[in-house]
């Protein structure tokens, strides 16, 4: 029987790395996260020895090149999520993979539920007041909160929570890849992308207790809701001016003031 | 008596075996049926000695004898082959029994034969096969209606699962007999299964469904559902055993306060015919619902058992081939129960498989299986709610009231799903967690989900030790993180 108190730290930990240009050969296995030609990223798997110091709780370390360094990223991370400067850097699609490839790193099952439990605890709490049915995510064995919100530039704002300590560091992870993006970023994230991080649950998992594909469903649906409701707010901003000025032209997201005194008109 | 060790023998190394006449001592509920079983089995396993197994713990045989080596666990096990596996690294130890349970082997291979030696449609073609297949799936029918002391194998309707037989009366019965103002009498501790359909119905009759409550014990309360009774009755819905409450109503009596206003009584057995015995002439009931897949058969089959003149006179509930008589253009004239019932093609090999299922119980006993499962239930009883900060959900245990074999519980500010994700990932122990789609009565317990472990016959002692340990493990990881 395995206990708790004699786990034994990971054989494997990661390095990641930022390079500025193409692939190197020195970084191998790589994954070309960004696009981007100016900002090209790789990951590799490097063994290095975990530096109980450094981090005692996480035996995962997330250590970076000199490259890196002049890169400016900070030199050592345990977690990937808390490497601020990658969260700036990284597009929805990089941070998806940066995460598969953390969890997938963890070979033994209780290295992956300690990382959740770690993320869980970064996660800031959703005031009790939050805590109502019509914020409760659907169709999860656990209860999850779910606050949605666009920002007055167009991004994506969450807030999530729940009574569940495990389903909570899920949430932190979706957190960390969606808070903050743009809707169309959110909507091309499917629940196979998030399959590499599940614990507990098959690989391609989509079962009814699947937390990741009800939050993640949850969080695209109410997004869709905001962008209609976005659409209808600068529908109305147009007719008001229409209303102000009625012989305005264009202006409106439409850029046509006809077009939305016509499906007024309907 | 509780002991905190685990020095069990793990199967495969069973200790060397006594003779049959000190297994029947310490075993003095063996039935004669199950002896033969029994005696087969021990013949090959004596060659078998280990060990460790042999030194094992003398509190195990001390403790309590029915659930030392050569338990009817012990001797079941190896008929399980999903039980000999590993998961995660460690030993399967399969405490979701009340979800669904483990096929034996026999079961398995009548799947199998069927495919290979006869898959054919039943009722429909005159060869060999097609002939063959109905006489196996008739044969199947005559099994439950045996199993259950029906009068008549047409009294069994094969249907896709209990939820379906359920849907059937509702549909079929229900919409064809209910009345507005009429009243539907069910329990709040009931399955989503038993309240949803009649949620339905109520809306399209205007009936009225109304539920029976908890008592102080945390038991459905006979005396309120006594004094609910009238002659607006027209259907009384209950289980028979709960499957979060682990409590075990008296049918008998509560179906005869039913008859005595005229109401029709449904009763849902599927947390009790696979574990002990079940009788429908002696509950008198007029209907009963059963799941294969938790009575060690194939899922996709379950079954409505009706009186003979109950379902005589209910219409059809789902319309096409083998239900009918006759079909012209404008009409269709309908067969007779249970062919009414059974539209289209069944799951023939399921079911024939379900009748496997039930001559490996009924080799075994079930009174036999009844009461080692009353042992090993009040040991996990026992072992758990030592476990400081556990709640147990339902009846405590007393000489007057008994629990069936499973525990549903919460932890002290651990969540259940973390305790079952921790359970499954670093222990290979697999037990439920949430709402066990009895929402009605979590929200009146005043939680939202709970944990729950559910035994079958084919569990042994050294199974509550594992999850016990693995449980007190558990509990002090997530304590460890706060
Ligand atoms: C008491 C009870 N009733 C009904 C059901 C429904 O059974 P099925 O899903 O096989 O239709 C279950 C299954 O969990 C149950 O435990």
């Amino acid at each position: 029987m395995h206990s708790s108190s004699n786990f034994k730290h990971l054989s494997l930990p990661l390095t990641i790395s930022c390079v500025p240009t193409k692939s190197s050969p020195q970084f191998n296995p790589k994954i070309h996260l960004l696009k981007k030609p100016s900002s090209f990223l790789t990951i590799s798997l490097t063994p290095t020895k975990p530096n109980p110091q450094i981090c005692s709780k996480n035996p995962i370390f997330f250590s970076s090149s000199s490259r890196t360094k002049r890169l400016g990223l900070s030199s050592i991370s345990c977690l990937i999520m808390e490497e601020a400067s990658l969260d700036e850097r990284l597009s929805v699609v990089d941070k998806v993979k940066c995460l598969s490839l953390e969890f997938r790193s963890l070979s033994e099952p209780i290295d992956r539920v300690k990382r959740l439990l770690h993320y869980a605890s970064i996660l800031p709490p959703l005031c009790e007041s939050a805590k109502v049915q019509g914020n409760r995510v659907l169709g999860c064995t656990t209860q999850v909160w779910l606050e949605v919100r666009m920002d007055s530039r167009g991004s994506m704002k969450f807030t999530v929570d729940s009574d569940s300590e495990i389903t909570k560091g899920f949430c932190s992870c979706l957190m960390w890849v969606l808070d903050g993006a743009e809707p169309e970023e959110i909507l091309s994230v499917t629940a196979e992308d998030l399959a590499d991080m599940n614990v507990g649950l098959p690989k391609k998992g989509r079962s009814r207790v699947n937390t990741w594909h009800n939050v993640l469903f949850s969080m695209q649906n109410r997004t869709q809701d905001c962008i209609q409701e976005r659409k209808r707010a600068l529908s109305l901003d147009d007719l008001h001016s229409l209303v102000i000025r009625p012989h305005a032209h264009s202006g409106g997201p439409s850029g046509d003031g006809s077009y939305v005194e016509s499906e007024v008109g309907v | 008596m509780i002991t905190t060790t685990t020095t069990t023998p793990l199967e495969g190394a069973v200790r060397k075996l006594p003779c049959l006449r000190s297994v029947a001592r310490r075993n003095p509920n063996l039935t004669y049926r199950s002896f033969g079983l029994l005696r087969r089995r021990y013949k090959f396993r004596q060659l078998h000695v280990s060990a460790s197994a042999a030194s094992s713990s003398p509190s195990l045989v001390d403790d309590n004898p029915k659930l030392g080596p050569g338990s009817l666990g012990h001797v079941t096990r190896p008929d399980f082959p999903i039980l000999l596996q590993e998961i995660n690294g460690s030993k399967l130890v399969y405490l979701d029994n009340a979800a669904t349970s483990q096929k034996p082997t026999a079961v398995i291979k009548a799947l199998q034969n069927y495919y290979e030696a006869y898959n054919s449609n039943v009722h429909r073609g005159i060869h060999y096969l097609s002939a063959k297949a109905t006489d196996e799936y008739e044969s199947a029918r005559k099994k439950v209606a045996n199993f259950v002391n029906a009068d008549q194998a047409r009294e069994i309707i094969f249907t896709r699962n209990a939820t379906e037989a359920i849907n059937l009366v509702a549909y079929s019965w229900g919409l064809s007999n209910l009345n507005p103002g009429d009243e539907i009498i069910t329990t709040i501790a009931e399955h989503h299964s038993a309240i949803v359909p009649w949620q339905i119905v109520a809306q399209k009759t205007r009936a009225v469904l109304r539920f029976v409550n908890l008592t102080e014990d945390e038991v459905p309360d006979v005396g309120q559902l006594r004094d609910s009774l009238s002659r607006r009755t027209k259907l009384l819905v209950m289980h028979h055993v709960s499957n979060m409450l682990a409590s075990v109503l008296p049918m008998d009596e509560v179906i005869s306060w039913a008859h005595d206003v005229g109401a029709k009584v449904l009763v849902d057995a599927c947390q009790s015919v696979p574990h002990m015995v079940v009788d429908v002439k002696n509950l008198a009931t007029d209907f009963l619902v059963g799941s294969s897949h938790k009575m060690c058969g194939p899922t996709g089959v379950g079954f409505l058992y009706g009186k003979t003149e109950i379902l005589c006179g209910m219409p059809p509930f789902l319309g096409g081939g083998e239900m009918i008589a006759d079909v012209y253009l404008d009409h269709s004239t309908y067969a007779e129960p249970p062919s009414r019932f059974e539209a289209g093609t069944p799951a023939i090999g399921e079911a024939i498989g379900l009748g496997a299922a039930i001559d490996y119980l009924t080799e075994i006993g079930m009174q036999q299986i009844h009461d080692y499962e009353m042992e090993l239930g009040s040991y996990l009883y026992d072992r758990l709610s030592s476990v400081s900060d556990v709640r147990i959900y339902g009846p405590s245990p007393s000489r007057t009231v008994k629990r069936a074999a499973l525990c549903s519980f919460n932890v002290k500010d651990v969540h259940p799903t973390d305790i079952a994700t921790f359970l499954d990932q670093q222990h290979g122990v697999a037990i439920r967690s949430g709402h066990h789609c009895a929402q009605p009565l979590h929200r009146h317990l005043g939680i939202s989900s709970s944990a729950r472990a559910s035994l079958h016959f084919y569990n042994t002692k050294d199974d509550v030790d594992r999850f016990i340990d693995a449980l007190k493990d558990t509990i002090n990881f997530f304590t460890s993180f706060k």
